[in-house]
């Protein structure tokens, strides 16, 4: 599939958006995303951990990494560019394997930090519907995040008397 | 990507002519006889090749009725991939782990907060 397959399909139905809330200021999670000796410690599932991570933190700046699994074997490397960088607030990047002809995604990783704790948020707009399907049949769980977006919105018409 | 893809998918990347065919496709698409050029091989066997290709949904055709150029669809090979990397644990255990890591930076912080740094 080319690069742009996907670029007549609404971006609703490319993304999905996964959110956690951390007991951390946004200072330290940020920290987390933006150093590779970081990354190396969390990124990626329980056995496959990151063994290459190379980063070049700034605006333009790519960077690319890899996972080794349980038999040794280095994984497919993933990498992209810097997008956007602002100091614990957000950061965006490309995304993509490196594989002939594979598309890029794009991340959008937010820091909202409130009463010390910071609610983390990873939005992943895909080129394709398809590769959305790929990447969803794979395991990413879809319609994680707009559930409790929507208790979110319920909780505050709650609030609000509604 | 659903299982019987997956299997497909392997099966027509367990052919040294369906791979080359590939890494020719990822230089641009071809037709089939910009395919069949390059092979010590004849045209219906690499037309073989490439059914085999499409059923896996690693390439397509074009519409073009005399040409009908080939091209390569890189999405199952990252679901290939992805089933590789065993991605299906990916959310949620790198999650848990950044919760461990976040932990721990905020740990030693405190450390340096109440302790005068040695360096």
């Amino acid at each position: 599939m080319s690069a742009n397959a996907g670029a007549g399909e609404p971006e609703a139905d490319r993304e999905v958006i996964i959110t956690r809330t951390y007991d951390a200021p946004a200072r330290l999670l940020f920290e987390a995303w933006s150093k590779p000796e970081h990354l190396k410690k969390w990124f990626g599932p329980v056995g496959y951990p990151v063994t290459m991570c190379e980063m070049d933190f700034r605006k333009g700046g790519q960077w690319r990494a890899a996972m080794t699994g349980p038999g040794g074997e280095q994984q497919t490397p993933f990498g992209g560019e810097y997008l956007e960088i602002v100091p614990e607030r957000r950061i965006v990047f490309s995304n993509g394997f490196e594989l002939p002809g594979a598309e890029k995604m794009i991340w959008t990783v937010t820091f909202d930090e409130k009463d010390g704790k910071t609610l983390l948020t990873i939005r992943t707009l895909f080129a394709s519907i398809a590769q959305k399907a790929t990447h969803v049949g794979a395991g990413m769980k879809e319609g994680m995040a707009s559930g409790l977006d929507q208790l979110g919105d319920l909780v505050a018409r709650l609030k609000a008397g509604a | 990507m659903p299982v019987e893809q997956l299997d497909l998918v392997f099966a027509a990347l367990a052919d040294p002519t369906r791979r080359a065919i590939l890494a020719r496709l990822a230089d641009g698409e071809a037709t089939v006889n910009e395919l069949v050029a390059p092979f010590d091989l004849s045209q219906p066997t690499i037309s073989k090749h490439l059914k085999v290709l499409e059923r896996a949904g690693l390439v397509s055709r074009g519409r073009e009725a005399q040409f009908r150029p080939v091209r390569l669809n890189a999405t199952p090979l990252e679901g290939a991939a992805l089933w590789l990397g065993d991605y299906r644990r990916f959310w949620e255990e790198s999650l848990d782990r950044l919760d461990v890591f976040v932990k721990e930076l905020k740990r030693k912080e405190g450390r340096h907060v109440s302790k005068r740094r040695r360096r």
